[in-house]
């Protein structure tokens, strides 16, 4: 058991993927030499070289069209988008081949590509650089979506999404990096695509992932201060969706938020909202609620907090909910 | 003793060099966290430095007017309280590697931005402001967070914290599991007096209009709800009125032997009577119909085969002939069957007994009938007929002796005498279906009560007999 830093968790977890599988390439911008932005990847090209750690140029597209090409000849490429807002230049890259060529071949070329995308916003940054496209990705068949919240799950899950043989968009909290967590490396991991409740609790369902999710969990400190009793499940996969956690615990609550820091309007909220509904009706006290973005590009980092769903807005929505 | 090496960090995104520009502190002074102890000039811009130590500066390691690879050791401060010895190389685990390893500086260790403590302004360390450094932007926040002062139960924005339901005209308001309760209970929604905020009908309303708690009061909702699956089964569990009415029924028809005798007729002059009931300016106040004529005659001839108007009492081993006749009335209601009673209904006049009989109704349909208003009935007529059926074999209210079922009063073909002989003309008709308990009352009882009902309503003329 050690103490760790959700970076430093995803570099050990890197690092363990490529010590395990000579087919494991990084490639991405400033991932060699400069060890990555927010220094996921420090220090791997130094260990394994500049063929596995591969700088490439400014070309999102590129890197993804590369990965492509690598997998197609049984490579297994771990693609850094710097920034979530990079992301869409490779965009057609990801959509029209990776998701679609192992349907596309009858099953015989699988895409074992990762494309790592610190999303989310939240530390102060520039246009571009705090967005949360998840929903664009959990949207299309083919690709599988997930977000580590905290830094046990991140040195797990990257090692998981890598040995998948399926495409995953592995989606990293980008505020959330020099949160320390402790990790048991000798503990069995939960499946990469399964949700967790984090948090138990009687009164209502917190639904959260990636960066949320430690919003949801001091609410509900925040809220058992006044009586009242939140549990937060982390998603951590978002496409497949792992509800049935969800249903249990909703079965037993009656009421629930989904939060997330993406634009309400038909984000991952409004099909989790969808299914509670279809499967666990009868249960429902109130109306599924969403505390997200709202429906504007992301602001200016100066008033960015007033965009992002904190405690206060999480809290109402569990308060609007009771209210039922 | 360890003296404090400030690494020059990373100031801006691709910084790989800076020139030391000005030194703002010398060595020996007192330096806190946060005071400024350099300028230097990237390619970008000219930054100031604060320093990430408390402590006396033991030395600058770099001369101004020099350029240095970031990652170099610029100044080392030795804490608060200790000597100032001679720098030493830096002992704890740089945090800037990839940018260290571009210094070409002795590789640091390998736990880079991991488990130890990470400098003050480099990538992952401590930013002005309660945030961490980061390359790109102010970096996160690492204040905890806190909820801000609340007021009252109100929501923020003046919204109400209490949702207001709006339905259409003539929906009733309910949230799914009160729905559920209850479709379990056997409850008519719409039978319900809400009593939520804004007309919400809430789970005790539902509860109350069942007569019993339900079982699952006070656990969470869902939890023993069984899932109905297409093309499967409903199962409704058995309680409130339904359960009576089964308890009853049983009771009913194992103990008291059943006889039903049925008796078709023309009813004609009793729709007359009805009919001139209704324009009767008396009568403007309170209902006419069929059943109100049937539950006269009853009344009527009761008086003739008292043992009708009787129970058996088991444990007495006796007959007990009751002298007044407490007019059961069955009633099918949201809630189910209930067979509230019109106590001493044979004493009444024709427009008290309609009166009785509208508000017993009309509390009945409204689901709001009380068991004292079910006790103690002597004598049941069952209204088969608003169903559109030709009457059945009703099983007596436990403890009755006898129960009548009117069928539907409707036009067919009925053979009179008449001026010419025979002919066969339309005419109203109706069957009544007589059960009796055969321990009490013998065939000649029985044949005799349902003929003289017949007769009174096929010539209500004949009451002036009683």
């Amino acid at each position: 058991m050690s103490t760790i830093t959700l970076a430093k968790a995803l570099n050990d977890g890197l690092r363990a993927s490529m010590e395990g599988d000579a087919k494991v390439v990084v490639m991405g911008e400033d991932v060699g030499k400069l060890g990555g932005v927010f220094r996921v990847t420090d220090g791997l090209q130094k260990d394994f070289g500049e063929d596995r750690v591969i700088d490439t140029p400014l070309s999102e597209s590129g890197i993804i069209g590369t990965a492509v090409g690598l997998a197609m000849r049984g490579y297994r490429p771990v693609c850094e988008i710097q920034f979530d807002g990079f992301v869409y230049p490779a965009y057609d890259q990801i959509v029209s081949q990776v998701a679609k060529l192992h349907f596309r071949s009858g099953g015989r070329l699988p895409m074992p590509i990762v494309i790592r995308i610190p999303f989310g916003g939240g530390i102060g940054a520039v246009e571009h650089h705090s967005e949360s496209p998840e929903a664009q990705f959990a949207h299309t068949a083919g690709l599988k979506v997930v977000a580590c919240s905290n830094a046990a799950d991140a040195y797990w899950m990257i090692q998981q999404a890598i040995a998948c043989d399926d495409p995953v968009v592995f989606l990293e909290p980008k505020r959330r990096y020099w949160e320390k967590a402790n990790l048991d490396r000798e503990a069995a991991p939960a499946p990469l695509l399964s949700s967790k409740v984090v948090r138990d609790g009687t009164d209502v369902t917190v639904l959260a992932y990636g960066p949320m999710v430690k919003t949801c969990l001091e609410s509900a400190i925040a809220a058992a201060e006044g009586g009242t009793s939140i549990e937060v499940i982390d998603l951590r996969t978002l496409s497949p969706l792992d509800l049935e956690p969800v249903y249990a615990s909703v079965r037993r609550t009656g009421r629930v938020v989904v939060v997330h820091e993406a634009v309400v309007n038909l984000g991952i909220g409004a099909e989790v909202a969808a299914r509670i509904t279809e499967q666990c009706f009868y249960a429902l006290e109130s109306p599924v609620l969403r505390v997200g973005g709202f429906d504007t590009p992301y602001p200016p980092s100066r008033i960015e907090e007033e965009y992002l769903p904190d405690l206060d807005r999480v809290l109402d929505a569990v308060d609007r909910s009771l209210a039922y | 003793m360890t003296l404090k090496e400030f690494k020059l960090p990373d100031v801006g995104e691709g910084l790989t060099e800076a020139e030391i520009v000005g030194w703002r502190v010398k060595p020996g002074d007192t330096v806190r966290v946060n005071d400024i102890v350099v300028e230097i000039e990237t390619a970008k811009s000219l930054v100031e430095l604060p320093c990430p130590y408390a402590g006396t500066v033991a030395d600058l390691l770099v001369a101004e007017g020099e350029t240095v690879l970031v990652g170099t050791p610029i100044i080392a401060v030795a804490p608060e309280g200790a000597d100032v010895p001679s720098p030493q190389p830096a002992a704890e685990a740089g945090v800037d590697e990839a940018a260290a390893a571009l210094a070409a500086q002795p590789s640091a260790p390998d736990d880079v931005a991991g488990d130890g403590v990470v400098e003050a302004g480099l990538i992952g360390g401590a930013a002005p402001g309660g945030r961490t450094s980061v390359l790109v932007g102010y970096g996160p926040r690492t204040t905890e967070a806190k909820r801000r002062p609340r007021k009252g139960a109100a929501a923020p924005d003046g919204e109400p914290l209490t949702p207001s339901p709006e339905g259409p005209a003539g929906r009733v308001l309910a949230k799914p599991p009160v729905r559920k309760l209850a479709k379990d209970l056997g409850v008519n929604l719409l039978a319900v007096t809400p009593s939520g905020l804004g007309g919400v009908i809430t789970r005790s309303d539902v509860e109350a209009l069942a007569g019993a708690p339900s079982p699952r009061a006070g656990t969470p909702p869902g939890t023993s709800a069984a899932p109905v699956r297409p093309g499967g089964e409903t199962r409704i569990p058995v309680k409130g009125v339904r359960k009576m009415t089964a308890e009853a029924m049983v009771r009913s028809a194992f103990t008291a032997p059943h006889v039903t005798e049925w008796l078709t007729l023309d009813v004609t002059r009793m729709v007359e009577l009805v009919e001139r009931l209704k324009a009767d300016r008396e009568f403007a106040d309170v209902r006419v119909s069929p059943l109100l004529v049937v539950a006269k005659a009853v009344c009527l001839a009761v008086r003739r085969t008292p043992e009708l108007n009787a129970t058996w009492d088991e444990s007495a081993q006796e007959i007990v002939l009751k002298h007044g006749v407490n007019l059961g009335i069955a009633a099918a209601t949201p809630r189910g069957l209930v067979v509230p009673n019109i106590v001493g209904a044979d004493a009444m006049g024709l427009h008290d007994l309609a009166a009785a009989l509208g508000e017993l109704v009309g509390i009945a349909r409204d689901g709001r009938t009380q068991p004292a208003q079910m006790a103690g009935g002597t004598f049941t007529i069952t209204n088969v007929g608003v169903f559109g059926v030709d009457a059945g074999t009703p099983i007596l209210n436990p403890g009755e002796t006898g129960i009548l079922a009117l069928g539907s009063v409707s036009r067919r073909p009925w053979v009179v005498d008449g001026p010419d002989g025979e002919q066969v003309v339309p005419r109203w008709v109706t069957t009544l279906a007589l059960s009796f308990d055969h321990r009490v009352v013998d065939g000649a009882q029985g044949s005799r009560f349902l003929a003289d009902v017949g007769r009174l309503l096929s010539d209500p003329a004949t009451a002036m007999l009683y």
